[in-house]
């Protein structure tokens, strides 16, 4: 195998498909081997999933997983990037405000649960809260290093234009970091992704995670633990490969060496 | 010493710790042990969750402990009925206690399982906040109330209370939450109430920020929430080990009604060495009236079953008619009808 190589068009399909392939028949014959009565096999699961769609949850749940994350993660970018992007600016500021930040950072969302319960009771609001609080940290992050990674030239040749402060942050800096944040960003959703399926498996009564533990609940029914298992996994996949395409704008593109 | 062979020792010692940490921490002994005997002289692994409804579980295992024969079986505490469900599927328990519905439903989804006797009658209540906005009944349309699970016999009491007041099904919101977690979501106001086994009626009555709204037995006279399943190799391999474990249940619920004394010590040792709550809630729980929980006569009765099935129907989680002998053995019962309550008394350390 040459590390260098290109692959066809066509076996960039085909060879994915393959491995795919592959996985649902060792899945299969795995079953069939352990004479497991308990986990599904893939055809259980397919057909556990099409019982989901005729009884149109599927669709309601993946559409209230996505507006939790669109609202939570929204905010965490609506507030982050300004943040981020004044810490970065003055490193004074960030000096002072750091510590907290990384002392916040770590705690997994998930321990904040019982918080989020006791502030905002049972429901959206506190799945929301769960998400923003995972996607916040990583976009600040990213935008305070994009902005302390911008090269100094690039100020400098700004000011030498005779751009005002300001003007200096949004049509220098926040160009020159834009790949940087752009990074963040991504993490952040998968962040996301991954905490929305947490935060409804406790607080709320839709969406993926609830449908998990709705699935367990109802007795010996881990053809639809799994084909939600599977759903959440897929979506994940669509969103990440859609916030990719970002990366191909003109004015994000050169970050990457494209 | 060379870096080399400080780095190395360090490794070894490390290992060696966490090793003795993890083997005194984590590891339950009598299990390895008893998975290390031949299978004909295992005992068996009874499931529970720390609820008075199971009560009879953890004072059989302690009382046999005092006895000749030795304990019984080996008993396991979980946290909620989804675990329970799971370990019982894939035989990593032989019996548990669950609630009927849930025995009901696993049965008619294929699950070989049989229910041999019942845990208690009465002893769940629906709790409200003891200063929000339900009083009645009635109050409580619109309303959100936990349940332990949509198989319960908590949720089928509900609907047997909705449905004397006129309620419809859809108008009070059901969420399934595992029984330690109400208590706590009705102090943080999540839940507008809840419809549990004891002892968290109680704890949220001692605590100060819950009243019940009504008792079980004045909405279902002769109720029964959790029963005792066992698995149907279990019963076709070794009968006589579910006729032991079935009989010390018996004798257990016996001596639990034999007066205020057996009910206080349970609570204590109970509440010490199996359920890990306070033993002054547990008094008030057993002993608040007397007859707050009973745990006897606890033979299966098919008119129960049916009626339980029946409102499973209605209630929209089961969908065929399964009939009483399909998923009930009623021999290990009737073989318990001649048994006596165990003879001990607390602090003489022997027991018959």
């Amino acid at each position: 195998m040459n590390p260098l190589a290109e692959p066809n068009k066509w076996e960039r399909l085909l060879w994915p498909m393959l491995a795919s392939a592959l996985l649902l028949v060792l899945w299969h014959y795995a079953v069939l081997w352990s004479g497991t009565k308990v986990l599904p096999s893939p055809l259980q699961v397919e057909r556990g999933m099409l019982e989901l769609l005729y009884k149109n949850v599927l669709w309601q749940d993946i559409g209230s997983s996505l507006r939790r994350v669109a609202i939570g993660f929204g905010a965490a970018t609506a507030l982050g990037i300004p943040l981020g992007l004044i810490l970065g600016w003055y490193p004074a500021a960030n000096q002072i405000v750091n510590p907290v930040m990384q002392i916040l950072r770590p705690i997994s969302p998930i321990a904040w649960i019982p918080v989020a319960i006791i502030l905002f009771g049972v429901g959206d609001n506190a799945a929301v809260f769960l998400i923003f609080l995972g996607a916040f940290f990583p976009i600040v992050v990213a935008c305070v290093n994009g902005v302390s990674n911008v090269p100094l030239f690039y100020r400098r040749a700004g000011r030498n234009f005779g751009l005002m402060p300001a003007q200096l942050l949004t049509r220098v800096v926040f160009p020159a970091a834009l790949p940087q944040i752009i990074i963040g960003l991504r993490m952040a959703l998968g962040i996301a992704w991954l905490v929305v399926v947490a935060a409804e498996m406790v607080a709320v009564d839709s969406g993926l995670g609830y449908l998990v533990i709705d699935a367990r609940n109802s007795g010996k029914r881990y053809d639809l633990v799994v084909a939600a298992m599977i759903t959440i996994g897929v979506v994940g996949l669509a969103l990440d490969s859609g916030f990719r395409r970002l990366e191909a704008i003109k004015s994000i593109r050169w970050g990457f060496g494209k | 010493m060379s870096r080399k062979k400080k780095v190395l020792l360090f490794g070894i010692g490390w290992v060696a710790l966490i090793s003795v940490l993890h083997g005194y921490l984590n590891v339950n002994w009598a299990a390895v042990l008893n998975d290390s005997l031949a299978p004909a002289r295992r005992k068996i692994t009874v499931a529970y969750i720390p609820v008075t409804c199971q009560l009879t579980c953890p004072v059989t295992d302690y009382i046999s402990k005092f006895s000749d024969s030795g304990e019984i079986f080996l008993p396991r505490m979980f946290q909620g009925f989804p675990e329970i469900k799971e370990a019982l599927i894939s035989n990593k328990v032989q019996a548990a206690f669950i609630v009927a519905p849930l025995a009901i439903a696993l049965v008619a989804q294929g699950v070989p399982i049989k229910v041999v006797y019942l845990g208690h009658r009465y002893g769940s209540a629906v709790v409200v906040r003891k200063d929000g906005p339900v009083s009645t009944i009635a109050d409580l349309r619109g309303r959100t109330i936990a349940i332990p699970s949509r198989f319960s016999d908590e949720r089928l009491l509900v609907f047997r209370a909705m449905k004397i007041w006129g309620i419809k099904p859809g108008e009070v919101k059901m969420v399934e939450m595992a029984p330690p977690d109400v208590s706590g979501a009705l102090a943080a106001g999540a839940i507008d109430g809840f419809s549990m086994g004891e002892p968290f009626p109680s704890q949220a009555e001692m605590a100060g920020y819950g009243k019940v709204l009504f008792q079980a037995r004045e909405y279902w006279p002769d109720y029964m929430s959790c029963i005792l399943v066992v698995r149907q190799d279990l019963i076709d391999s070794r009968p006589d080990i579910v006729q032991l474990l079935v009989d010390g249940i018996a004798r257990s619920g016996l001596w639990l009604d034999r007066g205020k004394p057996h009910r206080e010590a349970a609570a204590d040792f109970v509440g010490r060495y199996y359920f890990h709550q306070e033993p002054a809630l547990l008094r008030w729980a057993l002993t608040n009236p007397m007859d707050r929980v009973v745990y006897s006569p606890l033979a299966p009765r098919k008119g129960d079953f049916d009626m339980v099935r029946d409102l499973m129907i209605e209630t929209g989680v089961l969908n065929k008619k399964i009939e009483f002998t399909e998923y009930t053995d009623t021999r290990f019962s009737d073989g318990a009808a001649i048994q006596a309550p165990w003879r001990y008394e607390a602090g003489i350390a022997r027991a018959r």
